[in-house]
């Protein structure tokens, strides 16, 4: 059955007989509110960020409007639907295009009236019926700016909706206006371009009273701009998260699930409850050394869980704030050496949280080479918050010196690894041009909501991997697999990296999950089986080494089997060769910790 | 370009990188106001009501009118 049946004045056909769901588009630059209107009509949340490329896929809901059910779309953000495009806009476009859209809701930030308007006018060239929604009037009347916005509904023909959406304000007025859409009448004169077209209309209908914007703010973005004060402000930012997400969240959250929940209560628990069954190798497998419940639940709840958590609830601040754009100004230089731009801080610093989430967000850089490189050096050097509590939790009781040696080493390992694939690898990087958004303070239940949507998603595909590599860790020791494959690695773990040969187990595990022989390093640790180098060399070597599964099948996922195995394999051959000359500097120039 | 001068933009070179049309999409298109907020580390400034930073050789492709 065709799509839907136009009025004669091109009005969609609401409270028609209909085949299937009216299909509304929200569509506009980033960062207006879409996801939040979105949320408002569907009753669903899709996550609220405040840099490009975060609405990663598209996300459909159901809303009730009036009496009609209708499919709203969620897309990503854009700027332009004409041009060179990044590939947001060409999902976006596609979407209009093919028939996947049939209502238009554009979502405009009322404080850049005339961006909203170019991309009015080049919507309208759909010929779809629209609405515009002017979100932000608050935070633009406190600008001075006025927007005539029945003027301006007058004279484009289709409905203007002022809102402030994350207040619930202007969706009622949405709700009531969108059988009213009609496509564009007042749209560009022939021969006018949409700039032209989009600054004349917000001369025409758009006041500003030029009001200093709140001086407290403007200062505080100066001051984290600017190097005197930004890069003090940095080390603050870090040490508050090494004492949010490295102390209270590695440490003393850790400490109170694994000791008192899981090693306290559940697994007791659970050894006595298997005790019933009768079958030990089901006994096993559920309790025993590579228990699903001792290890791998254990594991996924009791260790990586809060400090995911933590991490989620600190980067979440960050992004709400407004700071981490400004963190790509000053790491703009440093990325550029990597064959990156200092776009790439957004994926990398997501990556201290959940390589594989930010090997997902890799698709805000520019080009497919800047991805292939962002993906590489995540797979490589990012400690995903897994590791990263471990790296803390043993390192830190060593020394600041040791802490600071592995993360000197990863560092330059992955700047080196980014500078040679960038003379290797054909093809160019984007330039450096970023948007800022305005700094500001994150509201709670945004951030709460947010991270808690992670949190879900951290549970739902990470944690059922942690089992899976759990089982087949158990697999693979009952067939005997897991001797022989620790065989063969001891010469390499003894010899070249200078650990003692019970560590070769632990690599192996990492092969499988790279954070889980980091956790195999912490329990060596904590038995006084490792000298501080030993434990040096170790960490660095499991920080380097293979991506976790999920990871990887995130990378064959955006890259290919073929680009997987390939950086597979470079990893693995970086890591041990770090080690190695790691562990012979160390030993030779005879330091400890 | 010094930090807090002002001036409107006029005109912005164009090359194969496509960075004028990025640029546009932003806002940063011949005739709009233009305030410069930093250059140093990296340049920043402010265009019609978008904060924006942009690497040196893109700013050099922005040609400015002092006001």
């Amino acid at each position: 059955m065709s799509s839907a049946v136009a009025a004669p004045s091109g009005r969609p056909a609401f409270l028609r007989l209909r085949s299937h769901p009216l299909k509304i588009a929200l569509v506009g630059n980033p960062n207006v509110g879409k996801s939040v209107v979105f949320g408002r009509l569907t009753g669903r949340y899709a996550t609220v960020s405040n840099y490009p490329g975060t609405t990663v896929t598209i996300t459909t809901g159901r809303a009730l409007i009036g009496a009609e059910v209708c499919d709203v779309i969620d897309t990503p953000g854009v700027n332009a639907l004409e041009g060179v495009l990044s590939e947001d806009e060409r999902i976006t476009k596609r979407l209009l295009s093919t028939g996947g859209a049939e209502l238009i809701v554009q979502v405009a930030d009322a404080r850049n009236l005339r961006r909203a308007l170019m991309l009015t006018s080049q919507l309208a060239d759909t010929g779809l019926p629209m609405i515009l929604v002017l979100n932000m009037v608050d935070e633009a009347n406190a600008r001075g700016i006025t927007i005539d916005a029945e003027g301006l509904s007058a004279h484009l023909g289709i409905p203007v909706v002022e809102a402030v959406a994350p207040e619930g304000r202007g969706v009622a007025e949405l709700r009531e206006a969108l059988p009213a859409a009609t496509p564009v009448a007042g749209a560009r004169p022939a021969g006018v371009s949409h700039i032209d077209w989009a600054s004349s209309m917000t001369a025409e209908f758009r006041r500003v009273n030029v009001v200093s914007a709140g001086r407290l703010r403007e200062t505080i973005n100066r001051a984290v701009r600017e190097p005197l004060t930004g890069l003090p402000i940095l080390a603050l930012v870090l040490y508050a998260t090494y004492l949010f997400v490295g102390v209270f969240g590695a440490q003393t959250l850790v400490g109170a699930l694994e000791n008192h929940v899981f090693n306290g209560l559940i697994n007791p628990a659970a050894t006595t409850a298997a005790g019933l069954i009768p079958l030990p190798l089901i006994r096993d497998f559920l309790v025993g050394n590579y228990g699903l419940i001792t290890m791998g639940l254990t594991y996924a709840m009791a260790i990586v869980l809060p400090v995911v958590t933590t991490f989620f609830l600190m980067f979440g601040f960050l992004e709400d704030s407004g700071y981490i754009p400004r963190l790509a100004i000053f790491s703009d230089r440093l990325f550029r050496s990597m064959g990156l731009n200092g776009k790439a801080v957004l994926p990398m610093v997501l990556g201290l949280g959940c390589d594989t989430m930010a090997t997902m967000t890799t698709r805000i850089l520019g080009t497919p080479k800047e991805r292939l490189i962002a993906i590489t050096l995540l797979a490589l050097g990012v400690p995903c918050s897994a590791q990263l509590a471990t790296i803390m939790g043993i390192l830190g009781g060593i020394s600041v010196w040791a802490l600071l040696l592995l993360f000197g080493v990863v560092l330059s390992q992955m700047i080196l690894v980014g500078f040679l694939a960038a003379r290797a690898l054909p093809g160019d990087r984007s330039d450096f041009i970023l948007e800022l958004p305005p700094i500001r303070l994150p509201r709670m239940r945004n951030l709460v909501t947010k991270t808690a949507l992670r949190v879900r998603w951290y549970l739902g595909e990470a944690v059922p991997l942690f089992l899976v590599g759990t089982a087949l860790l158990f697999v693979l020791d009952r067939i005997g697999a897991l001797d022989l494959l620790t065989g063969a690695a001891r010469p390499v773990v003894t010899g070249a990296l200078g650990l003692p040969s019970e560590s070769a187990g632990v690599f192996v595990m990492g092969f499988l999950r790279r954070d889980y022989g980091a956790a195999g390093l912490f329990k060596m640790a904590h038995d006084g089986s490792l000298t501080a180098v030993q434990s040096v060399v170790a960490l660095t070597v499991m920080t380097l080494f293979v991506p976790c599964v999920a990871n990887l099948l995130m990378i064959v996922r955006e890259r290919g089997a073929r680009t997987g195995m390939a950086i597979l394999a470079a990893v693995t051959v970086i890591a041990i060769g770090t080690g190695t000359i790691l562990n012979f500097a160390l030993t030779t120039l005879r330091i400890t910790f | 370009m010094t930090p807090g001068s002002r001036g409107r933009v006029s005109r912005i070179t164009r090359d194969l990188t496509g960075r004028a049309e990025r640029l546009a999409a932003l806002g940063v298109t011949p005739g709009a106001p233009i305030r410069v907020l930093q250059t140093f580390p990296g340049i920043v400034f402010e265009c019609d009501q978008t904060e924006v930073a942009v690497e040196r050789t893109v700013a050099r492709a922005i040609l400015i009118e002092r006001d």
